[in-house]
């Protein structure tokens, strides 16, 4: 302080003119400080307050209800504590231990192993295509892709239906069915077959672009190592590839594990899905169904948070993957 | 590879046809059924039995369809408009500032972007009803606008890292105050990054279903997957109307997805294998 204070007194040469400033400059400086401090929580604070607002605070309330009876009175909602009933009565249900737990583990499970399968397969194929070859299916992906869930779920209801579909007609032909009386849609096994078609569709494309750009990271050195061992094709997959971009394999495996576990819309849109044939649901339609088509919101807040908590385990273990990679976040 | 076997030489082109088989049926069966006078006679034939438009007049018309994809149309654009910047000031927060809680905040967007949708459609739907934002494309767009923010955050945020800060230095040395800088030099720079998280966030919106569904009970109020949805429960089996009214809801995405593919496929790879 007292440095400037001289300074100050001194007389300030002609040509510079920033010279008597400095006192503020310290202030200054101390600003950009505080600004340093301040500006990225002023960025922040819009995205956190809607984040907060409707993601955070609706499972905090939803956790609420799960532990309530709610009932719908004129001017809005009453919810009554009932501590633990909801999920007690919720376990006591045999329709949950027959249908709905294992429909949604055993649907995961298959639709997360062909996910990676296929997608693998195909990057892998894509990988040894030429350039023009490579644009020409990678394009064709994007297509499996981007075809949204709804109309994705409607195609293949339509190649299924019965009587007129594609399948039940060709299969007709060569004498597998009868596509007068087939319907594979009231079968629990065909229509969970048809959704995991449905899903691997939709889902497979992710894995492949996502291993495929792994595959080009890996150096070609050793792979021309592992021939030079008499390493055959199936051998080079599984020594070189696969150890090599193991992180890669992690994460598609988790992330395909977090969304295949919560799949709704291609459930609930197929014929009987929407609850007319309850032992078709997943433990996210059966939420859904319980909550807003039989009215018990507690039961239904119940599921959910049963379905929140086993994905808030996976998504952990996959942000554990992350950090174990070494990623600076 | 140098070698060429013959499994190589006949596995390859079959692999390929099996792919572009498996990947398009679904978009070739969906196209060519809208356009089939009399789908339910086609069986398996490999052609349409015919060739008409009539099937999309009927939803345009019957279906309301035009009323339902504007609808659509309005909540994404919303939604992209908002979130798009929104998620551009918190990707600038994190990739160029150190401050406390950074690496906190950067997890706790990971995980509530794993939610289900299913956990939050019932607190949600009784917090609308009670502010009244029910059958409103308002609260439609709100909810949107935080479902696409956490992915649209995490995606800039890989685009304005690649943006060297001796370009932001640059503008401060010339005078620039932050708020201009931010304006003049970063906002231009990841521009492409922007539109491309807006368009997955557009598709986002377009495509949700289970918020949509619950949300919007009032017909003239319909997002174009609720429309879909409420179409095939009154005429399932009209196909060729069923797979028109799928069309007109999937091309529009189609062409989307296949104009930033390059861009899109390598940020979403980029941002599942490097977090």
């Amino acid at each position: 302080m007292t440095e400037n204070l001289v300074d100050e007194a001194a007389p300030a040469p002609v040509k510079e003119p920033a010279r008597p400033r400095r006192t503020s400059g310290e202030a200054l400086a101390r600003r950009r400080r505080l600004t340093s401090v301040t500006r990225p929580w002023l960025l922040l604070a819009p995205s956190l307050a809607v984040l907060a607002a409707l993601l955070l605070w609706p499972l905090i309330q939803v956790g609420k209800l799960s532990f309530q009876e709610y009932a719908v009175k004129f001017g809005g909602g009453v919810g009554t504590w009932v501590g633990f009933d909801n999920y007690s009565g919720l376990l006591e249900q045999s329709d949950f231990w027959k249908t709905v737990l294992p429909n949604t583990v055993l649907f995961t499970f298959a639709c997360v192993a062909l996910t990676l399968g296929v997608g693998t397969l195909v990057a892998l194929l894509l990988n040894r295509l030429g350039p023009a070859w490579k644009v020409i299916c990678s394009t064709s992906i994007m297509a499996a892709w981007a075809m949204p869930a709804i109309t994705g779920t409607y195609v293949w209801v339509w190649l299924f239906a019965a009587q007129d579909g594609l399948f039940p007609k060709a299969l007709d032909a060569v004498g597998l069915v009868d596509a007068e009386t087939a319907n594979f849609f009231t079968d629990r096994l065909s229509f969970y077959l048809i959704a995991t078609l449905n899903v691997v569709h939709h889902s497979f494309p992710f894995v492949a672009i996502t291993v495929l750009a792994g595959l080009v990271t890996i150096p070609k050195e050793l792979y021309e190592a592992a021939m030079l061992d008499g390493a055959n094709a199936w051998q080079r997959f599984w020594r070189v590839t696969v150890p090599t971009i193991k992180p890669v394999f992690t994460v598609v495996t988790i992330l395909s594990t977090i969304w295949d576990f919560k799949v709704f819309t291609q459930i609930y849109a197929m014929p009987g899905g929407n609850g007319t044939q309850p032992e078709m649901a997943n433990l996210g339609v059966f939420s859904y169904i319980q909550a807003f088509a039989k009215q018990d919101y507690g039961t239904g807040a119940a599921a959910a948070v049963m379905l929140t908590l086993v994905l808030i385990v996976i998504t952990i273990i996959y942000i554990r993957t992350l950090f174990k990679e070494g990623e600076d976040l | 590879m140098r070698r060429s076997t013959l499994a190589s030489r006949v596995g390859l082109p079959v692999a390929v046809a099996a792919l572009l088989l498996f990947t398009l049926l679904p978009v070739y069966w969906m196209i060519t059924t809208a356009l089939d006078p009399q789908a339910s006679l086609r069986g398996a034939d490999v052609l349409p039995t015919g060739w008409t438009l009539d099937n999309f007049s009927t939803v345009l018309d019957q279906g309301n369809f035009g009323r339902f994809l504007l609808n659509s149309a309005i909540v994404g654009v919303a939604t992209i408009v908002v979130s798009g910047l929104l998620a551009l000031f918190a990707a600038v927060a994190v990739a160029r500032f150190k401050f406390k809680f950074r690496t906190s905040v950067l997890i706790m967007v990971l995980i509530v972007q794993m939610v289900p949708l299913e956990a939050l459609v019932i607190p949600l739907f009784i917090q609308m009803r009670d502010y009244e934002l029910l059958n409103s494309l308002l609260g439609l767009s709100i909810v949107y606008i935080a479902l696409s923010l956490p992915f649209a955050i995490w995606t800039l945020r890989g685009f304005v890292l690649t943006v060297p800060k001796e370009v932001e230095e640059a503008a401060y040395i010339d005078g620039c105050s932050w708020w201009r800088m931010f304006r003049s030099v970063l906002l231009p720079l990841v521009a492409p990054g922007l539109v491309a998280t807006s368009v997955f966030a557009f598709i986002t919106a377009w495509n949700e279903f289970v918020f949509a569904y619950t949300f919007m009970k009032d017909s003239e109020k319909y997002s174009a997957a609720v429309g879909i949805y409420q179409f095939f429960g009154e005429h399932g089996t009209d196909w060729g109307a069923v797979m028109s009214a799928s069309t007109l809801i999937t091309i529009p995405v189609l062409i989307f997805f296949i104009i930033v593919q390059r861009r899109l496929a390598s940020g979403l790879a980029a941002g599942a294998v490097k977090g």
